[in-house]
C-alpha cells in the first residue's frame, strides 16, 4: 500500500504510529458516535479524530485522557502501545 | 478536502499570483526606465516595503472572496477551528519554509561571492519567499493527508 510505513536508520516508523487504539470500536459501542460529536467532545476537528483511529497520529496525553473520559472508560481500553504490531 | 487544505491551495496560488503579478509591474517599469534596479538600491527597499503592504491588503480580498465562494458552495460557513494536531503540522511546515528559506538566502550570498551582481541578491529573496511560502503550504497538505 502506498501509506505503507517507512522504516527510517532509527528503525522509527514514519507514518504508522506504534499505538494502537480502539476508537472506532469504541465509537459504534457509543451509539454508533460519529468523529465529529467525539471530535466536539474532546475539542478537536474530525481530521485529528481520524488520524489518530488510522494511527496516523499519536495524541498529546491530555487528548488521549480527554478521549478516554468522552468513552468513560480508563485509558488503557483506548490506547494500547504495541512496538512490534504492525 | 478539509477546510487547511482549500487554505494551503488558496495560500499558494494566492502567493504565486501577487508576486508575479507585482514583478510584471516592478519589471516593465524598470524597462520603462522609471528607476534602475541593477544601481538603485534604496529602490529596492522601497519596492519590498510597497509590495508588503499590497501583498497583506490582496491576501486580505482572496481570503474574503475565498470564503463567501465557500459558504456559498457549501450552503453552510465553515470555521478554521485548529487543534494540538494542526500546531504540530503548522510548526514542522514552518520548519520546513525556514530551511528553504535559508537555502536559498545561502546561494545568493554564494551568488554575490562568485562575483554575481548585487541586485541578484533581491531577485533572490522573492524567489525564496515564493518558494518557501509554496513550501510551507505543500508541506501542511502533505502533514495532513499522510499523518505526521
Amino acid at each position: 500500500m502506498f501509506l505503507k510505513s517507512i522504516t527510517t536508520a532509527k528503525g522509527f516508523k514514519m507514518g504508522k504510529s506504534y499505538i494502537q487504539n480502539n476508537i472506532r470500536r469504541l465509537r459504534f459501542n457509543a451509539d454508533e458516535m460519529t468523529q465529529q460529536e467525539l471530535a466536539d467532545k474532546v475539542g478537536a476537528t474530525r481530521q485529528t479524530i481520524a488520524a489518530i483511529e488510522k494511527r496516523k497520529y499519536s495524541p498529546s496525553l491530555e487528548l488521549a485522557f480527554k478521549i478516554a473520559q468522552a468513552f468513560n472508560t480508563p485509558i488503557g481500553d483506548v490506547f494500547t502501545y504495541e512496538p512490534t504490531a504492525e | 478536502m478539509s477546510y487547511q487544505e482549500k487554505e494551503n491551495i488558496i495560500n499558494i496560488f494566492s502567493s504565486l499570483l501577487i508576486t508575479t503579478i507585482y514583478a510584471l509591474i516592478i519589471y516593465q517599469k524598470h524597462l520603462n526606465g522609471q528607476f534602475d534596479l541593477t544601481e538603485d538600491f534604496a529602490t529596492w527597499g522601497v519596492i519590498f516595503l510597497i509590495f508588503i503592504g499590497v501583498s497583506i491588503v490582496a491576501r486580505i480580498i482572496i481570503y474574503i472572496i475565498f470564503h463567501i465562494i465557500n459558504t456559498i458552495a457549501l450552503q453552510k460557513e465553515e470555521e478554521a477551528v485548529s487543534d494540538e494536531r494542526d500546531k504540530l503540522i503548522k510548526l514542522k511546515a514552518t520548519r520546513n519554509s525556514y530551511h528553504v528559506y535559508t537555502a536559498g538566502f545561502t546561494l545568493a550570498i554564494i551568488a554575490l561571492a562568485i562575483g554575481m551582481p548585487i541586485y541578484w541578491i533581491f531577485i533572490a529573496f522573492v524567489i525564496c519567499g515564493v518558494l518557501s511560502e509554496i513550501v510551507d503550504n505543500v508541506s501542511q497538505i502533505y502533514y495532513n493527508r499522510k499523518g505526521i
